[in-house]
C-alpha cells in the first residue's frame, strides 16, 4: 500500500513530488520483484508438475519396464516369420538359420533401444520430452510417411482444429447464449425443454454418429458416411472446402447432439445463481434492459468462469475423440493416441502428453494474469487474491 | 427391356409368351413353328436395335407378333483397350469391415479389399447387392506346451504325446466351424494348408485322417485317463490330482477374435475331462512373452489358442512339417522342445530340403509324416478360417485363394466393371499409405503392397488358385535342372531339361566389388568350377524395349535390370558408400542359393541364373531378375533408384528404418514426406550432373543422353504429380492423398498389355459336386454311384480334373476302401464298388465319401454320400 507523503497545510499545499515518485518506484519495483517471484514459482512448480506429470506416463506407458519383454517377444515372433516367409530361407543350414533370425533380431532390438536398461531410457524419455525434443518414433510414422514425432503430430493437427475447434466452437457459444437466456427465463417451456433433454448427453457422440450416418448416409444417401473430403478429392481448393464442409456435418451434428443439452444446462444453472443476485434484481427495478443487465450484471462478473472454461476447452481439443473419429473416419488426433498406446510407442505417447501438460500448465498461468485483468477484485502474487 | 439383354433372350421370352397365349385358346394341339421374318441391325456405338418380327403359325391359330428390343454390342474397346478396364481407382481407406459393407451397401463403395469375417461377412453374404470371394490363409491351433515341469511336483499332461493326439477326438470341429465362426470356418486335422497344391493331392489321405480323428470325446477320456494313469495323477471324483494336488492347465486364450470362443469351449471340455482350467485371456503382444519367450519348463502355461497365417498358394508344403514339429526353423524356446520320431524328423527334413529323386518318392515321404504328425502332435489344429472379399455385384476381379485381393499379384489386371469398361471404382481398404514406399527397407504391409502391385508388373506372374507361375512379362523361359531333382512343368512357356551337371561358367557374375563398383565373375569368386542345382534362363520379348516404359515415359533398358542386380550385393558391402548394416542378414539369405547370373543377350533381353533354390514346378524356379521382383519392397527405375542412393549417402534418409533409427534420419519415402524435398534437390543436382550411378558397370548400360532424357522425365513426371514412385504396369499412381487416406490410381494407356490378358483368371474353378446313387446297397453285390461336377453352371471338363478320389467308411467310421473314379463325360463320372468292397462292409449306414482334384484350383472339393448296407 503506497503511502501519502503530504506536508503543510491544505490552503497552500506544497508537495513532495520527489518523495511521492519515489515511494510510488519502490511500490512498484516491489509490485515486479512480487510479481516475478511469484511467476517464477508458479513456473517452477508447473515444470515440476509436468515433469513429474510425464515421468508417470513413461513408466506407465512401459508398463515399468514390462513392455521391453512383450516388445522383444514380439520382434522374435516378427522376424522370424518373416524369415520363413523368405524361399531363400529354405536354402540355409538350420544353424545359419537360427543365426540368421537371432542376427535379425538383435538389429531390431537395438533400433528399439532393448540393448540399454529400461530406466537409463526411461530418463532419457523425460530429458527429450521436457526440452520438446521430440525425435522420433519408434513404430509409427506420420501419414506422409515422416518417423519425426514433431511431423506425426502436426499432421493430424489441422483435420484436428477444423473438426473438433468448429465442433467445440458452436457448442460453447451457443450453450453460453443459450443458457444465459434461459437463467433469465427460469421456469419456460424452453427451459423445460432442456432440462428434460439434458439426460441425452448421457450418450457419446459416436452413439449418435453412428445413428447419423445410418439415416443420412446409408438410408437417404445424403450425405457422406466418413472420411475428410469426399474420393477422390477435389483439385481446386473452393470444391475441397466444399467437400470438408459436406463431410464435417455428420460429425459436428453428432457432437452436438451429444453435448448441447447438458451443455445448455449447466450454464443455465451457473447463470442462474448470479441472475438471483440482489444487484440484478436492483438493476431489473431501476427499469435497464435485458441486454444490459446480461451482459454488465451477469456475464461480467461470470467472466473469469467463462474465460477459463474456454481455454480449458481449446487445450481439450488436444486430446481428440477417439472413438468418434474413427466412426467418421476422421484422421485426427485422438486415433494417433490410440495407434501409440497400442503400439507401445513411447515417443509418440510422451510427446502427446507433455505437449498437453504445457499447455495445460500455460493455460493455468496464463489464467491467473487474465483474472487479474478481467476481474479487479484478483490481485497477482502475494498480498493479493489468489486466483 | 434391359439394355443387357441378346435379342435370342428377347426371342425365347416372345416364345414362351406367345405359347402361353396359344395355350389359353383352348385348343387340343398346338404345333408352334417359330421363324424370324425380319431382322434388321443398326449398328452404334454401344447398342444395337434389332427389330425382330416372328410369326408364330400354329394350329387352329396364327399369331404375329412384333417386339424392337436393344442388345448391347461389345464394346469395341472391349478388344482393343490397353493397360487397366478402369479409368481410375480410388483407394480409400475405411478401418471398419461394418462400416465398409455399409458402405458397399449403397453404393459408396464398390469393393472392400480386405477380407472380412465375423457378422460384416455373414451381412455380405447375405446381400442382394454383394458378392463375395472366399479366401483361406488363416489357421487355428491349440497349442500344447510340451515341456517338463522344473518343480517335480507339478505335473504337465502334455509332455506325453499320447494325450496331445487324444486331444483331437475332444475337440468338435464341425462345432467350432460352424457355430462359433457361424460358417465362416472349415474343420482342419492336418498340417497341410488349405490353399496349397499338396492338400490336393493328398486329400484322399487326409479325408481318411480326418474320420480317424474324428470328434469323439469317449475315445478322448479313454485315451486320456489310460496316460494320465500313467504318468502317475489319479482320478479323485471326477478330477486329476497329482501329489494330491487337483491337476490346474493354464490355457492362454487370445482374446481379440473368435479365438476367445474357441478357447473357451477348450476349457470346457478340458474340465469335462477331468481337469481345472485356469483361464488366461489377454491379447497377443500380453501373452506372446509367455508362451513365445518364456521357458516353457517353468510350466507358467499349457496350452495356448494359436494361429497361423499363409498369403499365397503353397506349390511345396515345405514347412508344414518342418515348422511346426521340430526345432530347425524356429529359434523358440518351446520349439528348442520339439523331438519328433525319428521317422517324422527324417521325413520331415527331406521334404524341407527336396531331398527325393521323384515325385512319387516325395509323396510317400508326406503319406509317412501326414499321420506322424497327428501322432506326435505338437498342436491340435482346430479350424481354417474362410474369410470373404465382399465387393459390388457389377465388379469383376481375380482373387487369390490364400490372399484375397489385396494379395493377389493380379487384382488391377483385371478388375473392372462387368458390363462396362472405364469407369471410375472406389475401393476401401483398412488402411492407406501405411508405411514409408521404397523398394530397399519400404512398406511391406499387405495394402500398400497391393497398391504398389496395382501399378507394377512381373516378370512371372502366380496362378492365384494355383500357385504355379504364369507368363508375365518375359516371353519365354528354359530350365536346366541336375538329374534327379524331381521337377517338373506343366507349361508350354518353359522348357525343362535335365543334366547329370549344372555348371556356373567362370563368367558369370557371382559377386560385387564394392569398392571400384564392378562384378566379379564365377573365376574370380570360386577357387574351383562350381556347379549349381539349376540353371534359368528368362527370355524377353524381342520387342520388350519398344514396347515396355516407365510411368513417367522412359524407355525401360538393361541398365534397370543391372541395378536391380547391384544393390542385391552392394548396400550390404561395409565398402559401400551406401552400406546398411539392416541389409546384410537380406544378402547373406540371397547368396545362400545363388550361384550367379550372366546376361545372354541384352536386345532380346536373355538372363541366365545359376542358383541351388529348387522348386518342384519349374514355372515357380525362374530367375527373371525383374526389378519388382528383385528389389524387395516395390519397384524402381535406375533414375530414380540414382536419386536415393544420393540421398543415402549424403545422410538425408535411408532405405532402412533401423538406419534411419541409428542416424536419426528420416526414411526414404518416394511418395510423401519430407523425402521429396530432399528427392527434388537430388534430382536437380543429379541431371547437372549427369549422374550415373555405380558408373563403373551401369556406365555400359546407360549413356548420357539416356540419363538427361530420364531425369527430365522424372522431373516432369514429379511435376504433374508430386511423387517419385514410378513403375511399369496398368496403371499409375497419380494422387496421393495421405491425410485424406486415398490414392489415385490412372490408367496407364502406354502399357503394352491388352486389358483383357488376364481375364481367364476372373473366378476360381471350384468344383460343386452331387452325388447320386442307391440307397440300400446289397452286401457282396456291386454298387454304382454317380458322381457330378460342375463348375460355374456348366460341366466340368474331364481334361481340367486331375483325378476323383473315392473313399468309403463302414458303420464304424474305418474305412475299408479308396479307388478312383472313371470318367463318363464332361461333368459325369461313375465310382463302381465292387463285390469284395461291398463285402467288407457290415449292415448299418455308411458313406461314400468324394474328393475332386483339379487342374485348375488348388482347394479340392469335396461330398459325401450316406447309403446302407444289408445282406
Amino acid at each position: 500500500m503506497a503511502t501519502d507523503v503530504i506536508t503543510g497545510d491544505f490552503n497552500n499545499a506544497e508537495v513532495d513530488v520527489e518523495s511521492i515518485e519515489a515511494t510510488a518506484r519502490k511500490a512498484r519495483a516491489q509490485g515486479i520483484k512480487r510479481l516475478l517471484r511469484y511467476t517464477l514459482l508458479k513456473l517452477v512448480a508447473l515444470v515440476i508438475t509436468v515433469a513429474i506429470g510425464v515421468y508417470i506416463t513413461v513408466i506407465v506407458a512401459n508398463m515399468g519396464g514390462a513392455v521391453d519383454k512383450i516388445r522383444m517377444a514380439t520382434i522374435r515372433e516378427t522376424v522370424a516369420l518373416a524369415s520363413t516367409a523368405d524361399p531363400a530361407f529354405r536354402q540355409l543350414t538350420s544353424t545359419e538359420r537360427i543365426a540368421l533370425i537371432n542376427a535379425r533380431v538383435e538389429l531390431e532390438a537395438k533400433r528399439y533401444g532393448l540393448d540399454r536398461p529400461f530406466i537409463i531410457r526411461s530418463f532419457e524419455y523425460l530429458r527429450d520430452a521436457m526440452t520438446l525434443n521430440l525425435g522420433f518414433a519408434q513404430q509409427l510414422v506420420s501419414d506422409s510417411g515422416s518417423r519425426l514425432v514433431r511431423n506425426i503430430i502436426l499432421e493430424r493437427l489441422p483435420s484436428t482444429l477444423v473438426l473438433f475447434g468448429t465442433a467445440n466452437l458452436i457448442l460453447f457459444f451457443v450453450a453460453l447464449y443459450a443458457g444465459l437466456s434461459l437463467s433469465r427465463r427460469y421456469g419456460s417451456w424452453g427451459d423445460k425443454i432442456v432440462l428434460a433433454l439434458a439426460p441425452t448427453s448421457a450418450a457419446p457422440p459416436w452413439f449418435y454418429g453412428i445413428f447419423l450416418i445410418l439415416i443420412f448416409a446409408a438410408l437417404l444417401r445424403l450425405l457422406p458416411f466418413g472420411g475428410m473430403v469426399g474420393a477422390p478429392p477435389p483439385d481446386n481448393p473452393f470444391d475441397y472446402a466444399m467437400s470438408l464442409l459436406q463431410h464435417m456435418i455428420l460429425p459436428v451434428a453428432a457432437w452436438l447432439l451429444s453435448a448441447i443439452f447438458l451443455t445448455i444446462y449447466n450454464w443455465r444453472t451457473f447463470f442462474l445463481i448470479y441472475a438471483s443476485e440482489d444487484y440484478v434484481e436492483m438493476a431489473k427495478a431501476k427499469g435497464l434492459p435485458d441486454s444490459m443487465i446480461e451482459r454488465r450484471y451477469i456475464l461480467r462478473p461470470t467472466l473469469p468462469n467463462i474465460i477459463t472454461s474456454f481455454a480449458l476447452l481449446l487445450i481439450t481439443l488436444w486430446t481428440g475423440a477417439i472413438i468418434t473419429e474413427t466412426v467418421f473416419n476422421w484422421p485426427v488426433i485422438g486415433q494417433l493416441y490410440a495407434q501409440a498406446i497400442g503400439a507401445f510407442d513411447t515417443p509418440v505417447i510422451v510427446a502427446n502428453v507433455v505437449i498437453y501438460a504445457y499447455l495445460l500448465a500455460l493455460t493455468v498461468f496464463l489464467l491467473d494474469f487474465i483474472y487479474a485483468l478481467v476481474d479487479p477484485r484478483v490481485r497477482v502474487g502475494e498480498g493479493g487474491h489468489k486466483a | 427391356m434391359s439394355k443387357k439383354a441378346w435379342a435370342l433372350v428377347a426371342l425365347l421370352v416372345l416364345i414362351g409368351s406367345v405359347a402361353l397365349a396359344a395355350c389359353t385358346g383352348g385348343t387340343e394341339t398346338v404345333v408352334e413353328v417359330t421363324r424370324i421374318v425380319s431382322e434388321t441391325v443398326e449398328p452404334e456405338p454401344a447398342t444395337v436395335e434389332v427389330e425382330v418380327t416372328r410369326v408364330i403359325e400354329s394350329t387352329p391359330e396364327t399369331v404375329e407378333v412384333t417386339r424392337v428390343v436393344e442388345v448391347e454390342a461389345q464394346n469395341p474397346e472391349e478388344a482393343t483397350r490397353k493397360g487397366g478396364w478402369l479409368d481410375t481407382i480410388v483407394i480409400v481407406q475405411e478401418a471398419d469391415s461394418n462400416s465398409a459393407v455399409a458402405r458397399l451397401e449403397a453404393g459408396d463403395m464398390d469393393m472392400y479389399a480386405d477380407d472380412i469375417a465375423g457378422e460384416a461377412a455373414i451381412q455380405a453374404i447375405n446381400s442382394d447387392n454383394l458378392q463375395t470371394r472366399t479366401q483361406y490363409g488363416l489357421f487355428d491351433e491349440l497349442q500344447f506346451n510340451i515341456g517338463t515341469c522344473q518343480d517335480e511336483t507339478q505335473l504337465n499332461p502334455f509332455t506325453d504325446a499320447k494325450i496331445r493326439e487324444a486331444m483331437n477326438y475332444a475337440i468338435d470341429r464341425d462345432y467350432v466351424a460352424q457355430e462359433l465362426y457361424n460358417g465362416l470356418a472349415v474343420p482342419k486335422y492336418v498340417t497341410l494348408a488349405e490353399a496349397s497344391a499338396d492338400r490336393a493331392r493328398f486329400a484322399p489321405e487326409i479325408r481318411a485322417l480326418e474320420a480317424k480323428y474324428a470328434y469323439n470325446m469317449d475315445t478322448a477320456r479313454e485315451l486320456i485317463s489310460a496316460e494320465m494313469e500313467s504318468m502317475g495323477a489319479t482320478l479323485e471324483g471326477d478330477k486329476w490330482t497329482f501329489n494330491g494336488e487337483p491337476i490346474t492347465l493354464i490355457f492362454l486364450i487370445r482374446n481379440e477374435d473368435t479365438r476367445l470362443l474357441i478357447g473357451e469351449y477348450i476349457s470346457t471340455q478340458l474340465e469335462e475331462l477331468g481337469f481345472n482350467v485356469e483361464r488366461v485371456e489377454r491379447t497377443s503382444s500380453e501373452l506372446s512373452p509367455i508362451w513365445n519367450a518364456g521357458d516353457p519348463t517353468l510350466c507358467e502355461w499349457h496350452l495356448y489358442t494359436g494361429a497361423w497365417s499363409q498369403t499365397a498358394v503353397d506349390r511345396g508344403s515345405e514347412f508344414a512339417f518342418e515348422q511346426y514339429y521340430t526345432n530347425r526353423v524356429l529359434p523358440w524356446p518351446l520349439w528348442a522342445l520339439y523331438s519328433p520320431p525319428a521317422e517324422l524328423d527324417d521325413a520331415s527334413l527331406r521334404i524341407y530340403n527336396n531331398d527325393y529323386s521323384s515325385i512319387e518318392e516325395r509323396a510317400e515321404l508326406i503319406r509317412t509324416a501326414l499321420p506322424l504328425s497327428m501322432e506326435y502332435a505338437t498342436r491340435d489344429w482346430i479350424t481354417s478360417r474362410t474369410t470373404v472379399v465382399p465387393f459390388r455385384n457389377e465388379v469383376s476381379v481375380t482373387t487369390d485363394l490364400a490372399g484375397g485381393v489385396s494379395g493377389s499379384p493380379l487384382w488391377s489386371k483385371t478388375v473392372r466393371f462387368a458390363d462396362k469398361v472405364g469407369g471410375s471404382m472406389n475401393i476401401g481398404l483398412p488402411s492407406v499409405f501405411t508405411e514409408p514406399y521404397n523398394p530397399m527397407g519400404g512398406s511391406n504391409w499387405v495394402f500398400d503392397q497391393m497398391i504398389l502391385r496395382g501399378v507394377g508388373d512381373q516378370g512371372i506372374y502366380t496362378d492365384p488358385n494355383t500357385g504355379l507361375g504364369v507368363l508375365g512379362r518375359i516371353d519365354h523361359a528354359e530350365v536346366v535342372v541336375q538329374e534327379g531333382y524331381p521337377m517338373s512343368s506343366q507349361s508350354d512357356w518353359v522348357t525343362l531339361s535335365f543334366e547329370p551337371e549344372v555348371v556356373v561358367p567362370d563368367d558369370a557374375w557371382a559377386g560385387w566389388d564394392a569398392e571400384n563398383q564392378v562384378f566379379l565373375t564365377a573365376a574370380d569368386v570360386y577357387t574351383e568350377t562350381q556347379t549349381a542345382l539349376l540353371k534359368s534362363t528368362a527370355y524377353y520379348p524381342d520387342d520388350f524395349f519398344s514396347t515396355v516404359t516407365w510411368h513417367d515415359g522412359s524407355a525401360y533398358s538393361v541398365a534397370d535390370f543391372v541395378m536391380a542386380m547391384i544393390t542385391q550385393f552392394d548396400l550390404a558391402d561395409p565398402a559401400s558408400p551406401y552400406y546398411d548394416e539392416a541389409l546384410v542378414p537380406t544378402r547373406d539369405q540371397f547368396l545362400s542359393s545363388f550361384k550367379g547370373v550372366r546376361i545372354a543377350s541384352t536386345d532380346p533381353l536373355v538372363i541366365e541364373t545359376w542358383s541351388d533354390g529348387g522348386n518342384l514346378d519349374a514355372e515357380n524356379a525362374i530367375s527373371t531378375w525383374w526389378p519388382a521382383a528383385t528389389y524387395d519392397y516395390s519397384d524402381a527405375a535406375w533414375h530414380n533408384m540414382a536419386l536415393m542412393l544420393r540421398g543415402e549417402a549424403d545422410g538425408s534418409f535411408a532405405f532402412t528404418a533401423d538406419k534411419a533409427t541409428a542416424n536419426e534420419i528420416e526414411q526414404t519415402n518416394l511418395i510423401s514426406g519430407p523425402s521429396l524435398a530432399a528427392l527434388a534437390t537430388e534430382l536437380t543436382a543429379a541431371s547437372e550432373e549427369g549422374f550415373i550411378p555405380y558408373a563403373p558397370t551401369l556406365g555400359q548400360y546407360v549413356t548420357a543422353e539416356d540419363a538427361a532424357t530420364r531425369y527430365a522425365n522424372l522431373a516432369e513426371f514429379a511435376r504433374r504429380y508430386g511423387h517419385y514412385y514410378i513403375s511399369t504396369g496398368p496403371y499409375f499412381l497419380s494422387g496421393v492423398f495421405p491425410v485424406e487416406g486415398q490414392a489415385v490410381l490412372s490408367q496407364y494407356a502406354a502399357h503394352p498389355d491388352l486389358a483383357s490378358r488376364f481375364s481367364n483368371f476372373a473366378a476360381p474353378a471350384t468344383p460343386v459336386i452331387e452325388i447320386d446313387g442307391p440307397a440300400r446297397v446289397t452286401i457282396g453285390e456291386e454298387a454304382a454311384f454317380d458322381i457330378y461336377v460342375d463348375v460355374n453352371d456348366g460341366p466340368y471338363p474331364i481334361d481340367d480334373i486331375d483325378a476323383i478320389t473315392y473313399l468309403v467308411f463302414d458303420a464304424d467310421g474305418a474305412m475299408v476302401a479308396q479307388g478312383t473314379a472313371e470318367a463318363v463325360e464332361d461333368g459325369a463320372w461313375q465310382a463302381v464298388l465292387g463285390p469284395d468292397v461291398t463285402s467288407a462292409l457290415v449292415e448299418g449306414s455308411n458313406r461314400l465319401d468324394v474328393v475332386v482334384v483339379s487342374k485348375l484350383v488348388a482347394i479340392p472339393g469335396l461330398a459325401s454320400y450316406e447309403f446302407v448296407t444289408a445282406p
